[in-house]
């Protein structure tokens, strides 16, 4: 009977107190809603009924068992007293002999207890009592035995025994005087059902059912939302694994105002990438194309060349004037390392120390870019003080013109004194000559007086020629402008220079015309420029040569022609002769002093005063240079700033 | 047109002999081209020969310049008479180069 009640609940009830039948049934109901999103929420929520369930289950079994317990001991502990109680009763009626009395008394009984059964019995012989008196078979007690000693001790403990179907049953033996195997049996029917009564059962049944579906409700209503965030949870998780594609990470609108915030979010999120990749796309083109961007012009603008290293020791970027310079295009220099670009090691290496932050300290080196035309770069390195610690800056600078100025004024220098040592010896030895022996002998003195008289004049014009080289160099040369009478002027050259021809046996030629004018000029600087130019020709002719020096008026020139025989000049180096000090790479020269500067100083002189000074030469035929002065117009009046 | 050219330390002068006009000025300005790459601008033009310009010469000046412009230099002039000052002031295009009263000082300012 208690079975099939058991198995009529589990059918009407979404849940019934037996674990099993209750946990497959939410299982079955939540399997078509797992889909997106549905995941971790349907997991949750089988997980909270299932707990629920359990535990509910667990705890109207527990209740009911124990509950049943206690009845059935109960009921147990009532029979066994109204056994005893009987048991008394009937001892003393039997002994007063009153055996009608004691069937009434266990009839009584049975009714008034509920008791199933109620008798006594003589064993071996039949029962004497019974609440259903068709079942007596002895009429009165038998004979009495004997045994009179038989006390009632009162109450006296039953024997209990349970039998099938929850039947309770009590024998006691009864003390009855003269009588032996005389007992009392009471029983009764236990507990109606293992679980209890039917109310119980129905009320917890239909407690669970209304929780169950009070769950469900609620289940329901939040099923939108909770997918809505077990959506965003795993777009979340696709997120943390790896670059999504815009539009998978957006969930569905309808399930919720979290999902609408979250996508919009997203959508934010998106606009700002690319609006970022687009900034950055500006930033490259601009870079590349040189324009856009005040601070870009500026850099454009400035003649010295701009290299950015970034911590890698990568160029980022390069202005105009760094390309030119190092005569890449700009385009190839960026995202280059610098190494690449800088063959000189030492500019490298310290370029990439800086970048990388393992040095603060400055370089510089000079690098001669190789070409066909001599340029030497002044790179230097620094790091730029930002908040990451690697960042360098590369600066090119042309410093060509410098180096070049510097190099004339070491050469100058160096030939300058060398130029002097030689006079000055000449003039020390002589005076000594002089003061020993020049007193006594006229003819010693007078050959020791004229070699200091021209090397004086000889250091003279040295000193001169480096003053003016100075004053070149400094820009200050300036003409002096003065009526000038050719003839003279041409004169005192002749005498100056006759008798270092006549010594090394060279044949001085002057050809002026008949008639000189005037001209103007700065008349020292003219005659430096012809001493140069005719000294030259006297110095690098060897011993029985001609120089010739032909002066002519061409229209408003003045030409000079100054014609020799010496070694010439090869064609190559016809030009390069007139460079500051430019020696021709002709072994003659090696026994001939030159400072190298005649040439340019005169050249520079003449160009002055308006005019110019050409060569015409051919090895060991000898050159003829020509010098060309406009004699009278207000170009020759013209002073170097 | 002769176009003298000379070396001052590692500077080239280029000096033009004769109005820069036409023919001439087509000519000079390749000649100019070949020296502002090879030098890398270290060059200055000396116009004190030059008496006038046309527009060839003047596109011809421009071009040069502008060519350096890229690396942030403008082409120096000197000795420019005042034909060809103001030529190149009336059509707006002498903020382009760098000006100089003569050679010396032209050369120096690459010091």
């Amino acid at each position: 009977m208690v079975q099939n009640q058991e198995t009529t609940q589990s059918e009407v009830a979404p849940a019934a107190p037996t674990p099993a039948a209750q946990a497959s049934v939410p299982r079955v109901r939540r399997r078509g809603l797992l889909s997106h999103g549905e995941g971790a929420v349907a997991r949750v929520g089988i997980v909270t009924a299932a707990l629920v369930v359990g535990v509910l289950s667990l705890s109207s079994w527990w209740t009911l068992r124990t509950y049943h317990a206690q009845e059935q001991a109960s009921r147990e502990r009532e029979l066994l007293s109204v056994s005893g109680v009987l048991t008394s009763s009937i001892e003393s009626l039997m002994s007063n002999g009153d055996i009608t009395g004691v069937r009434r008394l266990v009839a009584d009984a049975a009714v008034l207890q509920g008791l199933s059964g109620c008798r006594v019995v003589i064993d071996g012989v039949g029962i004497l009592a019974d609440a259903e008196p068709s079942r007596i078979t002895v009429a009165k007690l038998p004979e009495a035995k004997g045994n009179a000693a038989a006390v009632s001790d009162g109450l006296t403990s039953g024997s209990l025994d349970r039998g099938e179907g929850g039947l309770l049953r009590v024998r006691t033996s009864l003390a009855v005087a003269g009588q032996n195997d005389v007992a009392l049996e009471v029983s009764r029917a236990g507990t109606a059902s293992t679980f209890g009564p039917w109310e119980v059962q129905a009320g917890i049944a239909g407690i669970a059912a209304l929780g169950m579906g009070g769950l469900l409700m609620a289940y329901r209503q939040m099923r939108m939302r909770w997918r809505g965030l077990g959506a965003i949870r795993e777009s979340l998780m696709i997120e943390a694994q790896g670059d999504a594609v815009a539009g998978e990470l957006e969930v569905g609108q309808a399930m919720g105002p979290e999902a609408a915030a979250w996508n919009g979010v997203v959508r934010e999120r998106e606009k700002l990438r690319r609006l970022l990749a687009l900034e950055k796309a500006a930033e490259k083109i601009a870079q590349r194309s040189g324009a856009g961007g005040e601070l870009s012009a500026a850099c454009d603008a400035m003649w010295h060349g701009l290299l950015v290293l970034d911590d890698k020791a990568r160029i980022t970027y390069a202005n105009g004037a760094a390309a030119v310079l190092l005569n890449v295009k700009r385009e190839e220099l960026l995202e280059k390392p610098v190494r690449e670009v800088f063959e000189d090691e030492s500019i490298a290496t310290a370029a990439e120390a800086l970048a990388t932050g393992r040095t603060r300290q400055r370089a510089i080196a000079d690098v001669t870019r190789p070409g066909t035309e001599r340029t030497v770069l002044r790179l230097t390195a620094k790091p730029m003080r930002r908040e990451e610690s690697g960042r360098a800056i590369v600066v090119v600078e042309d410093v060509t013109q410098q180096k070049v100025a510097e190099e004339s004024r070491g050469a100058f220098v160096a030939q300058a004194t060398h130029e002097l040592r030689t006079p000055l010896t000449n003039i020390r030895l002589y005076v000594e000559t002089l003061v020993e022996e020049g007193e006594t002998d006229p003819a010693v003195r007078a050959k020791c007086l004229n070699v200091v008289q021209s090397e004086v004049r000889r250091l003279e014009r040295i000193v001169g020629d480096m003053l003016s080289v100075a004053e070149i160099e400094a820009g200050q040369l300036k003409l002096r402008s003065a009526e000038v009478r050719l003839d003279q002027l041409f004169a005192e050259l002749e005498a100056d220079l006759r008798v270092g021809a006549e010594d090394k046996e060279i044949k001085l030629v002057f050809d002026l015309p008949p008639k000189f004018g005037v001209m103007s000029a700065d008349r020292d600087k003219l005659m430096l420029a012809l001493h140069n130019i005719v000294g030259n020709a006297i110095k690098y002719t060897p011993a029985g040569g001609t120089v010739s020096v032909r002066v002519t008026e061409e229209g408003p020139h003045l030409r000079v022609d100054v014609v020799d025989n010496g070694i010439g000049i090869k064609a190559e180096e016809q030009e390069l002769v007139f460079e500051r000090f430019y020696r021709a790479k002709d072994r003659r020269l090696a026994n001939i002093t030159g400072s190298g500067i005649g040439l340019a100083l005169a050249r520079q002189v003449v160009r002055l005063h308006g005019g110019d000074i050409t060569v015409a030469s051919a090895i060991d035929k000898g050159s003829t240079f020509t010098i060309t002065v406009p004699i009278s117009n207000g170009l020759s009046m013209r002073a170097a700033a | 047109m002769e176009i003298q050219e000379q070396r001052q330390g590692a500077v080239t002068v280029l000096k033009p002999c004769g109005p820069l006009i036409m023919g001439d000025a087509t000519e000079f300005g390749q000649r100019l081209s070949e020296v502002v790459t090879r030098s890398l601008g270290r060059l200055v033009v000396d116009a004190s020969g030059v008496a006038y310009v046309d527009s060839t010469g003047l596109e011809t000046l421009v071009a040069a310049t502008e060519d350096m412009a890229a690396g942030g230099r403008a082409l120096r002039l000197c000795g420019a008479n005042e034909t060809v000052r103001e030529v190149l002031d009336l059509t707006g295009l002498s903020d382009r180069f760098e000006h100089y009263e003569d050679l010396t000082t032209a050369v120096r300012s690459f010091l």
